[in-house]
């Protein structure tokens, strides 16, 4: 059953959920109505408005299973690894091991928000002494200390050095409560000194080779203390395969940002891209369905292009969006105020970017670990963004600050002079906390005046 | 006159510097205040806003370095590098220590810098000018350290700092000979990042509620000081000296794990016999403030936390009046 794309509500999903059944949708083990998902808490569910595809159901279910996803895979006997900051990784190399199962534990930065704040993670970081100076994510603490939203892995990897300080901050704070965890170093990427041996890295940054070397070295640190957890040797052959397998993710996300963001009508919301974006960090738990739900996306994406069909009007404002936002609802009302996504800058571009399969799988990895765009200076970040918005055609520029980040209180400024010196397009800043309500009229004039500049712009 | 160098990371060996024939000056900056270079202030620590104002319209400066070691001083040297007319180097400083990977980073990096050095119009020691050069500035810290008892601890902190601006080796000569200071003050430590000049004062709050410092364990202060050189070893290698001495041998909060800085406070509150700590933080460093609760917890003495903004007037009265309180209870 084809329906007309559009955008629907939670309640809506249901009788349209039960118009695809009888119409014959076949679903995987973790199907069914999104609405049940709100009886385990996820009350902000009830605010957003969702694709009407098979594929986007397939994709929302995909992600509110996890967690049961990971119990499972405890129960069969997996080990479960949390990789924390490194951000798409630490899981290539992971999930190349036969019985380990990977996730970041950083994901919990957004259960405030789908929780709406019922489960109190906040309120136990408060008591940790990590309050709402520092990023959301110190709602990581407070699933570490209920237990209650995904199973303690059986070992913690994370990276340090070239992050943000809260993460570092907070996941020192969980090894000092009894959470041991094995870090490895991330090294400030710098550019190649002119008598220095360079290499590219993938998205087009380059870097000193010893630097490559460098992480190279760290990744085998990683590498013999996954094996000795997994009691498996990761040999090279097995290693190439995963990153195959990655690449695969990669590909597929590609080509869906490339259909979404250059269609003439946006074919896909920017919320259920978001998250198909994220897919691409971790696997969501589970490499292969990975592959199968974005390849649904793409399916329909491409069947909506050919068919001329879109979610939102196609005078809608094109922006390019940096940093995930906490509240997932802000995708929603961006478009509520006439913009659509054309590009996107959500810190784990390195995810994204094919690895390279020329090389020995742990030279390629550490080129891209090496590219994270929070590795680097603002001004690299910039020159991607620059480079991303000519290929996408974003009209202008929206960066969403992380309330209490590092990294935000001075980044944004440098992103937003060099974007608007070097493509004349606008820039605008906003701060999204977890739960956006008690901001949302502010936020709606400052997107909605976003907008009117991009449309006063094209009527020049 | 000899070009100048200025930093802040207590990871930079002035003694490198200057072997390559360069002033290192470890500055203490002033507050921003409201003004200043960088246009945001929520968000941004005041001690880099400090910085990064200082360094900007610095007179002195023919260089700037930037270290890592937090992500917003790896941010500050974005801003400086777009916004200074002086050349700005970034050194990686790994916030891990404990495999020899990231030590030999350490050592690649302090190579680095000496080419960059060298572009200023420095020169590459030889093995033993840099020996003599740390022989020189071992043995000056060593009389400061040597001089506690005899200073106020205003002008002990203020000497260290002093210390790594001017690195004037004769800085505590003189100071050991002349009387004891006598305090019968209640004994306690102040922890913390690096202290603005305006922060000094705090000391002398301190003395005038009835207390006394008795360890300065901010960067600015002991803790940033780098470990004693074994002697024979900086005579044969000097290099590796210096990162035993400086990347493994200061303890701060930013390292993973940050074991360390523990085990230095564990010896050094017990050795000064400290009753309280003041816990002096940036509102917006995530990097001390996260070790508020766990210091509480770890340590068996009160915690004052003082969190300071850099940029309010009212703030010397506001934590004047909290020391009275905590000291009025340890009293």
């Amino acid at each position: 059953m084809n329906s007309q794309p559009r955008q629907i509500t939670l309640k809506e999903w249901d009788g349209h959920y039960e118009r695809l059944r009888r119409a014959g949708l076949r679903e995987p083990d973790y199907g069914g109505p999104i609405s049940r998902h709100v009886e385990e808490g996820d009350y902000r569910l009830l605010r957003l408005r969702y694709d009407n595809s098979a594929a986007s159901l397939r994709l929302w279910n995909f992600l509110l299973t996890e967690e049961e996803r990971l119990h499972r895979a405890r129960a069969e006997g997996k080990k479960i690894v949390g990789t924390m900051k490194d951000l798409g990784t630490v899981p290539v190399m992971a999930y190349s091991l036969d019985n380990v199962v990977a996730f970041y534990p950083d994901g919990a930065w957004w259960i405030p928000c789908v929780m709406e704040l019922s489960a109190g993670l906040l309120t136990i970081a408060d008591s940790l002494g990590i309050d709402e100076s520092f990023c959301p994510v110190r709602a990581m603490l407070g699933a570490f200390v209920t237990g209650a939203h995904f199973p303690i892995p059986d070992r913690l990897i994370c990276s340090v050095g070239a992050t943000c300080d809260d993460f570092s901050a907070i996941a020192q704070r969980l090894d000092s409560l009894g959470y041991s965890i094995f870090w490895w170093e991330i090294p400030h990427r710098r550019r190649p000194e002119p008598d220095e041996a360079a290499v590219k890295l993938p998205g087009g940054f380059s870097a000193p080779r010893c630097q490559v070397e460098f992480v190279k070295s760290e990744l085998e640190r990683v590498k013999s203390a996954l094996e000795e957890l997994a009691g498996q040797h990761l040999d090279e052959k097995r290693f190439s395969k995963g990153v195959k397998k990655a690449n695969r993710v990669r590909r597929y996300l590609d080509e869906l940002r490339q259909l979404v963001f250059t269609a003439e009508v946006c074919p896909m919301p920017a919320l259920e891209m978001l998250i198909a974006e994220m897919l691409a960090i971790h696997f969501c738990s589970d490499r292969d369905e990975t592959i199968i739900v974005l390849r649904d996306l793409v399916d329909e994406v491409k069947r909506r292009v050919q068919a001329g069909q879109g979610v939102l009007p196609a005078e809608a404002a094109r922006i390019f969006w940096v940093n995930p936002v906490a509240d997932l609802q802000v995708m929603n009302l961006l478009e509520d105020c006439g913009g659509r996504i054309c590009g996107t800058e959500y810190l784990f571009s390195h995810a994204l970017d094919r690895i390279p399969e020329d090389l020995p799988p742990a030279e390629a990895l550490a080129r891209t670990a090496l590219a994270d765009p929070m590795a680097g200076s603002a001004v690299d970040r910039a020159e991607r963004i620059c480079a991303d918005i000519g290929r996408f055609g974003a009209e202008a520029v929206l960066i969403s600050r992380i309330p209490g980040a590092s990294h935000c209180a001075l980044e944004g400024e440098i992103i937003g002079d060099i974007v608007a010196d070097n493509l004349g397009v606008p820039v605008l800043e906003i701060e999204v906390p977890p739960v956006a309500d008690s901001v949302r009229a502010s936020l709606r004039t400052r997107l909605e005046a976003l907008v009117e500049t991009i449309r006063e712009r094209r009527q020049r | 006159m000899t070009k100048t160098v200025v930093y802040v990371c207590p990871y930079v060996p002035a003694e490198w510097v200057a072997a390559h024939g360069l002033h290192p000056s470890r500055i203490t900056p002033r507050a921003a205040g409201l003004a200043g270079a960088v246009g945001r202030i929520e968000g941004v620590c005041p001690y880099v806003r400090g910085f990064i104002n200082e360094v900007i319209t610095s007179t002195e400066a023919c260089a700037v370095l930037v270290t890592t070691v937090c992500d917003q001083m790896r941010r500050a040297f974005d801003v400086i590098a777009r916004r200074s007319g002086a050349p700005v180097f970034l050194m990686n400083v790994a916030n891990t220590w404990q495999n020899v990977a990231v030590q030999k980073l350490y050592i690649d990096e302090l190579k680095r810098l000496g080419r960059f050095l060298a572009a200023l119009g420095g020169e590459a020691p030889s093995t033993e000018a840099l020996a003599e050069i740390m022989l020189k500035y071992d043995t000056a810290r060593k009389s400061m350290l040597a001089a506690r008892d005899y200073l106020t601890s205003r002008q002990y902190s203020q000497m260290i700092a002093e210390f790594g601006r001017g690195c004037d080796c004769d800085i505590a000569k003189g100071v050991t000979g002349s009387k004891l200071i006598a305090n019968n003050g209640v004994p306690l430590a102040v922890i913390g990042g690096p202290l603005l000049k305006e922060d000094f004062g705090l000391f002398d709050t301190v003395e005038d509620a009835g207390g006394r410092i008795v360890l300065d364990a901010t960067e600015t202060g002991e803790r940033g000081l780098c470990a004693a050189f074994d002697r024979r070893r900086v005579r044969d290698e000097p290099v590796i000296e210096l990162c035993e001495a400086y990347f493994m041998g200061i303890a701060d909060a930013s390292r993973r794990p940050n074991s360390r800085l523990y085990d230095w406070l564990g010896r050094e509150l017990a050795s000064r016999g400290a009753r309280g700590i003041i816990f002096r933080r940036y509102v917006w460093c995530d990097i001390w403030h996260a070790e508020l609760r766990r210091l509480q917890e770890w340590s068996n003495l009160p915690v004052l936390d003082i969190d300071v903004t850099g940029d309010e007037q009212c703030l010397p009265v506001r934590t004047a009046h909290r020391i009275r309180t905590f000291l009025e209870m340890l009293q």
